[in-house]
């Protein structure tokens, strides 16, 4: 075959295709494995050694030409479907929603295990030895006045002493050293719920706290420092700040209240010259902390000549509702069951 | 506690050049915590809140002293400013009554009679400052006890002193048997429990409720003439003990309570003298009574710089250390250079170990001056047994994409709901002292409660709600059987509801699931594990609505993170669909499992669609090597119509060719 006998059939084709009026079945006719351009193609062993590259570019344009008017055909086909109106709104699929309080405590759970610490569940309904006692609270101390618990109406354990609801997770504490055979490292992190007699606003008689407990060789008020910075930059943000302020309580000396500083206002207290309405004050008090008492540390059977420890305790929907921007302001809702309010998250 | 103190009165006690703002600031960082600032009668009062350890704090004279050494150490030029020490002619006009003290329950009682009093109104700075810190105005001959006790910090209390002669001139300290009546100078009666602290003459009458609240016999009154102003230090428990058990909780019971500085005693009557002189014209008509037996010697506290470096993470110079417990009234005496001895005064009685030495370091130094840091230590590798924390994350997560909403409900529930549970009340935990009605018991299951929230929720009657909580079975002598429950409740059908439970367990590759009945309106729920049929739960059948009851630690051991690789079949399966017509109450998840026996070749087996009580399946068929044909799949189809004619009464919809 000539080169011209070969532009000739090439010629003959575009002809034909010239002719099509359907764009179904095209691809397949001339580009398919057994279409009109595949037999045109084998015949190129039969044209002249010196004419082949010429012969291969004709083909390659006979490809690229019959590629072109199919696309262009099945756009015209395409062109006659239905109109679509885009700015229709979608069709949502239904989704339920995880509980903010189970958000919060994914949160919290993710940022202490990042830096090594073991959640662990406890009992809530617990004795009083565990939640008291061996706090370094003894019976009727007037420490305990701040504690509004729940008692069960059950007969008294001779060594461990009522049956409560939990009034705080720090009844992890001692468990978590026996849990440990009283052999540190610890790094424990204890989400649960909490149960006090009292109901407002801003309190509900069942909620949850999350408890920190860490016993080492060592750990000092720094670590605590640092932990509560950590904590505070990954739950609210870069930037944010953790003070700790003198408090008293029986299982930690020295002890702390702990602030965070608002996200709102810098932790400066002031919006455009104006008193930060979110905080007031340039901060957020969000729980207590301590350094482990000795005794608690005896209680756990850990000696506190050797080991040191720090432990804080706050309440997730305390923390959890400072987030910037969340406006809950009755924490009645979380509990209520009120789809319009879990919606939301 | 919380303690108001106006500005102007803190600086009668404190010269410093701070203003309002700053106290606040640098007492909240290093001391008891300024909570707020009111303006009252045109100048600052602070709301201070004063921790139950630090009772010597809930006075102006406190406060001042500790504002002393935290503004000095913050720079500020600060003094505290001396202790008046009014000295008066005593004489022996009228005799004090006989005292009768039992020094096991009472350390010091320290008393003056003062005569003529005159019942003037209460002076106005007085009745300014009172009315400031939220205290009620009388006359001056009540209120000047009010006031001591609040600028020092000792509770203290006027008798009637005619009165206390007419009943006999005696006053016994005593453990008290129960059923004695008294009534308080508010006209409240109340009857002892025993063991309380009271006052009594020799008649056995009760005289006063003393460290608590006067009585009526024996208070001030519009025509009172002579005072016998008192001061008792009784023990802490017994006060303590004495005011919850009649829930009288006055501010004197409140310090009480927490060991007040008995020392405290004189300077505060001496000052209350003063001005019982000043604003009553009252004559001192007596000598001072001071019957102090034992005074209380402090206990030394050795520390060492390696305990103080191993908390604070810092070493503090031996000077500082000095100095700054020196400044907090302590006396420090080092034994060599890395061990020292500190003595505290006699209003901290809350320091008693090296942890509460190291605390007034730390905080008078600042800790804000500590820096902070990550623990360096070794991270604890050994977990718990039974926590699935990220199990129960996942399917939470997959729950709700599936569109079902967590709730979170309490774990106290009404009555009625509790029998809900099916278990009788009394085999339920009950609180002894509930705050409302509706949560009195601790739950058995978690299904009633969900049940109250879709009954909550009427304007979402396509709702379905999960949520994971313990339940709580009571044991005799034990704690109680917490079980972490994964609850689901819906208005959807059975198979819907069911298809969304085998959905969440195929995240986990399980897919064996036995559903048995065990009653009309419930069945138990089991997994097959190496040919082992566990149960896992129930599903109940509660109205219009059904709801699976799981228990997540019977569970979570039969999860998996990942799947057994199948290989693949190197042929194609045959799928063909059958329709059969049953008599009606036929368990059709048993004729599943009964077209599946029919031939291993029978991979799987689906139900495709009811229509009445015609049931269409779908069958796969397939050979793991070679591709079935038609011809082979033939027998087993008869094998299926066989065994669904004869166990099942089933009928072929149409024949087969």
């Amino acid at each position: 075959m000539t080169l011209d006998e070969l532009k000739d059939q090439i010629k003959t084709i575009q002809l034909q295709f010239e002719t099509e009026t359907s764009a179904e079945g095209l691809r397949t006719k001339y580009l398919g494995k057994k279409g009109l351009f595949n037999l045109l193609a084998k015949s190129i062993g039969k044209v002249d050694l010196d004419s082949r590259v010429k012969a291969g570019q004709q083909l390659n344009f006979l490809k690229a030409y019959l590629n072109n008017k199919i696309t262009q055909k099945e756009r015209q086909v395409q062109a006659n479907l239905p109109w679509l109106d885009f700015t229709l709104p979608g069709l949502k699929p239904k989704v339920g929603h995880v509980h903010p309080i189970s958000q919060a405590m994914a949160e919290i759970t993710g940022i202490f295990e990042r830096i090594g610490f073991t959640r662990v569940r406890y009992p809530e309904v617990d004795w009083d030895w565990y939640v008291f006692e061996s706090l370094n609270m003894p019976p009727n101390h007037p420490a305990r006045d701040e504690w509004e618990t729940f008692f069960v109406d059950t007969p008294v354990d001779q060594k461990k002493g009522k049956l409560v609801l939990t009034t705080h997770t720090s009844n992890g504490q001692v468990r978590e050293m026996e849990r440990l055979g009283s052999q540190p490292p610890i790094r424990m992190i204890n989400i649960a719920r909490c149960y006090r007699r009292q109901q407002d606003a801003t309190h509900t008689q069942m909620f949850h706290q999350f408890e920190g407990l860490v016993v080492d060789k060592g750990i000092n008020i720094q670590h605590l420092k640092g932990t509560l910075d950590y904590f505070a930059q990954e739950f609210y943000g870069p930037g944010t700040k953790s003070r700790i302020r003198p408090f008293h309580f029986q299982f930690t000396e020295p002890s702390f209240e702990v602030d965070f500083s608002c996200h709102i206002c810098g932790g400066t207290g002031q919006v455009d010259g104006n008193k930060c309405k979110f905080c007031k004050s340039g901060w957020h008090e969000v729980g207590g902390a301590g350094m482990v008492h000795p005794n608690v540390l005896k209680a756990g059977g850990i000696d506190p000549e050797v080991y040191t420890g720090f432990a804080f305790g706050w309440g997730v929907e305390r923390t959890y509702t400072l987030k910037e921007g969340l406006n809950i302001d009755d924490i009645r809702l979380l509990y209520s069951g009120d789809l319009r309010f879990l919606e939301q998250f | 506690m919380n303690i108001l103190i106006p500005h102007s009165w803190l600086l009668e006690h404190l010269d410093t050049d701070a203003s309002p703002k700053e106290i606040q600031r640098l007492l909240s960082l290093s001391g008891p915590s300024i909570e707020r600032i009111y303006q009252k009668d045109g100048e600052a009062v602070y709301d201070i809140e004063v921790t139950t350890n630090r009772v010597d704090s809930m006075s102006v004279r406190g406060i001042a002293r500790e504002a002393a050494v935290i503004l000095k150490q913050a720079g500020r030029k600060t003094e505290l400013q001396p202790l008046s020490n009014p000295q008066f002619e005593s004489n022996n006009q009228l005799p004090i009554p006989k005292i009768e003290n039992n020094p096991v329950f009472c350390k010091r009682i320290i008393c003056i009679v003062l005569s003529n009093i005159q019942h003037n109104p209460t002076p106005a700075l007085m009745a300014k400052r009172l009315t400031q810190i939220d205290q009620n105005i009388h006359d001056a001959a009540i209120d000047i006890t009010n006031y001591v006790s609040h600028e020092l910090g000792h509770p203290c209390h006027a008798f009637d002193y005619d009165k206390i002669m007419k009943l006999g001139g005696v006053i016994k300290v005593k453990e008290a048997a129960a059923g004695k009546k008294f009534i308080t100078l508010d006209k409240e009666e109340y009857q002892t429990v025993g063991g309380e602290i009271v006052f009594e003459n020799d008649q056995g009458e009760i005289i006063d409720f003393p460290a608590i609240k006067g009585t009526a016999n024996t208070a001030v009154d519009n025509s009172t003439n002579n005072i016998l102003f008192w001061i008792e230090s009784l023990s802490a428990e017994k006060v303590r003990f004495g005011s919850m058990s009649h829930a009288i909780r006055t501010v004197a019971a409140q310090l009480n309570e927490k060991n007040v500085d008995p020392y405290l005693a004189e300077p505060v009557l001496r000052r209350a003298v003063e001005l019982y002189q000043q604003f009553c014209n009252a004559k001192v008509a007596s000598e001072i009574y001071d019957d102090f037996p034992t005074p209380p010697q402090m206990q030394p506290v050795a520390v060492t710089k390696q305990k103080v470096s191993t908390y604070l993470g810092i070493e503090l110079e031996n000077q500082i250390i000095t100095n700054i417990l020196k400044s907090l009234g302590c006396t420090v005496d080092w034994k060599n250079d890395s061990t020292f001895q500190v003595t505290p005064p006699t209003f901290r009685p809350d320091l008693t170990i090296p942890a509460d030495i190291i605390e007034e370091l730390a905080r008078i130094y600042g800790y804000h001056h500590l820096p902070s840091a990550l623990m360096a230590t070794a991270i604890p590798l050994t977990k718990p047994e039974n926590s699935f924390f990220n199990t129960e994350a996942r399917i939470k997560q997959f729950l709700a994409d599936l569109g079902w909403q967590e709730v979170y409900t309490y774990s106290m529930v009404s009555e009625q709901i509790a029998l809900e549970s099916g278990c009788p009340i009394d085999q339920h935990l009950k609180l002894q002292n509930p705050l409302t009605e509706d949560r009195v018991y601790l739950r058995r299951s978690v299904l009633p409660s969900l049940n109250e929230v879709l009954d909550n929720n009427p304007e979402h009657p396509d709702l379905s709600v999960f949520e994971i909580a313990n339940v709580y079975h009571p044991q005799s002598n034990e704690l109680p059987d917490e079980v972490l429950m994964l609850t689901l409740l819906s208005p959807q059908s059975y198979r819907q509801s069911r298809g969304v439970l085998e959905t969440l367990l195929k995240q986990f590759f399980i897919t064996d699931l036995i559903v048995t009945p065990t009653s009309e309106t419930e069945a138990a729920i089991q997994i097959i594990q190496n040919a082992e049929q566990i149960e896992i739960g129930k599903v109940v059948r509660l109205d219009f609505r059904i709801g699976f009851a799981i228990e997540m630690r019977k569970l979570q051991p039969l999860l998996k993170n990942h799947p057994r690789y199948q290989p693949l079949a190197k042929s194609a399966p045959i799928k063909e669909d059958l329709t059969f017509q049953f008599p009606s109450q036929t368990t059709i998840g048993i004729v599943t499992s009964a077209i599946k026996s029919a031939s291993n070749l029978v991979k799987t087996v689906e139900l495709k669609e009811i229509y009445e009580q015609n049931f269409t399946f779908t069958m796969t068929y397939n050979h793991q090597t070679q591709s079935l044909s038609s011809a082979e799949v033939e027998p087993i189809r008869k094998a299926i119509v066989q065994i669904l004619t004869e166990r099942f009464q089933g009928k072929l919809i149409g024949s087969l060719q």
